[in-house]
């Protein structure tokens, strides 16, 4: 597996074995998905009606940057007030569901995006303004506003985990997305480096990712957060900053819903593969000891010759 | 095996099996103790002078006689930030493990990255020459290890960039 999945195999699985026809039964089960986030399906009131709430540590933030109109959009109908202890929920009734696999398909995918959509609110938002914003510039030549339109668009934060961020920008040419990310342990903090090393010159070294956004990455507040609030200084390389560029191409209404889904798996999967480095050097170090033990094992010489007996059983004895 | 390896390991085996003279030795200082001496340093008489073997700046052999015990430290090349949390690392595991290891010292000695106590009681268990066999394959080994270990890693990561960004096209 090398790419993570932006939905949550979970629901994914649970709703579809629910919409395929089988018995309703009552279901309470609490899920985990990355960054925090927790799901609550539950059969509250009858077996046939299902209630799905998610809570996000930040949803405050999300419904500020418009979370709400864009759930809206996606779970219109379905949306009920929200589980007590979560921060939204819709419910739905499996009695009442949409005649074609298709569209039965369609909303189980849909529910298991609920992360996802939650979080693309502030993208979402971002990039229209990025579309307002080179409206506006395409009306102007570089001789009637020579210094250009003024760098536009507040920077959205969201902090969506404990002690990491995502703040995205929106100018007229392009938006900005920048992540915090905390490393834990030393080996973290290097492997780290490494693979962000990486990020920042693939675009350089393979012909075929020209067009991918640039990628940056250092270990201080990079200058488009200056005046932000809440930004910590400590640089003791814990800390680091990833920038990615999303140029027009990018954003336009075609590419819009796969890169949102794809740049905010970011964090989890740069996470995941240096966890899963580690792993792997871990098991090498252990297959590696066991032949360093081989070796030592040939200095012990043969064991001596141990009693000997024949095929009845009998032994021999040393006449003494 | 490059050029300056070689004469470095022919080096490192004479002087260790040369070392290796070593018998049964009880202590002086207390009775009914028999305590490999290098490390009780109790009597000064009983240890012989200590020897550094170095390839370069950061690559040595440091090996210290006794009558009864022979201590070999080794410094494992560190180029770079990597290299250094991967031998810290390789360190770690292998101490971990000293039981089993039977001649490896829990801690290095102060300014290397890890340590082998041989005794009397080791070479009488053991055959002399292949001990010695032992630990110069382990230095052989843990560099091909440790450079192999950097070269994935930057593989995967380059794998890992790569395959992230190119959904974006």
């Amino acid at each position: 597996m090398l790419l993570l999945d932006y939905h949550n195999v979970l629901i994914h699985s649970l709703l579809t074995e629910r919409f395929s026809g089988s018995t309703p039964v009552s279901i309470d089960q609490i899920v985990s998905d990355f960054d925090g986030v927790t799901f609550h399906l539950s059969t509250p009131e009858s077996k046939t009606k299902i209630l799905i709430s998610i809570q996000v540590k930040c949803f405050r933030e999300l419904v500020q940057y418009g979370a709400q109109q864009v759930l809206e959009r996606e779970y219109g109908p379905y949306i009920v007030d929200p589980e007590p202890g979560y921060d939204f929920s819709v419910l739905i009734d499996l009695e009442n569901l949409p005649a074609e696999q298709e569209a039965k398909d369609d909303l189980i995918m849909r529910l298991a995006l609920m992360k996802r959509n939650a979080m693309a609110a502030p993208f979402e938002r971002a990039f229209d303004e990025f579309a307002k914003l080179s409206e506006e510039a395409s009306r102007y030549t570089t001789e009637s506003a020579p210094q250009g339109v003024k760098e536009g668009g507040e920077v959205m934060a969201i902090h969506y985990r404990e002690e990491e961020a995502i703040y995205i920008k929106a100018s007229h040419d392009r938006v900005t997305v920048i992540f915090s990310t905390v490393f834990r342990e030393e080996t973290d903090r290097i492997f780290g480096k490494v693979f962000l090393q990486e990020f920042v010159d693939a675009r350089r070294r393979v012909l075929t990712l020209q067009n991918a956004p640039q990628v940056l990455f250092r270990n201080d507040p990079p200058l488009e957060l200056a005046g932000v609030p809440g930004l910590q200084n400590v640089n003791d390389g814990t800390l680091s900053y990833v920038t990615f560029v999303l140029f027009p191409r990018h954003l336009t209404p075609q590419r819009r819903y796969e890169n949102i889904s794809h740049i905010q798996i970011f964090r989890d999967y740069f996470h995941y593969h240096i966890k899963a480095s580690k792993a792997y050097i871990h098991t090498r170090m252990r297959k590696r000891t066991a032949d360093f033990l081989q070796v030592l094992n040939r200095a012990r010489p043969e064991n001596e010759e141990r009693e000997r007996k024949t095929a009845s059983g009998r032994t021999f004895r040393v006449q003494g | 095996m490059s050029t300056s390896l070689r004469p470095y390991l022919q080096c490192v085996r004479s002087s260790l099996s040369a070392a290796l003279a070593i018998s049964n030795f009880a202590s002086q200082t207390s009775e009914r103790h028999n305590v490999p001496e290098i490390e009780a340093a109790s009597s000064p008489e009983l240890l012989l002078n200590p020897l550094v073997i170095s390839r370069n700046s950061d690559e040595r052999t440091f090996i210290e006689p006794s009558v009864n015990s022979v201590r070999v430290s080794l410094k494992v090349k560190q180029a770079d930030e990597i290299e250094h949390i991967l031998v810290h690392k390789f360190a770690r595991f292998l101490t971990q493990r000293a039981d089993a290891f039977l001649i490896l010292r829990r801690k290095p000695v102060e300014g290397y990255d890890i340590s082998f106590l041989i005794t009397n009681f080791h070479t009488e268990a053991m055959l002399k020459h292949k001990i010695v066999d032992f630990v110069i394959e382990f230095m052989e080994e843990v560099d091909k290890e440790i450079s192999e270990m950097k070269l994935f890693l930057n593989a995967r990561a380059r794998f890992v960039a790569e395959s992230f960004l190119t959904p974006f096209d």
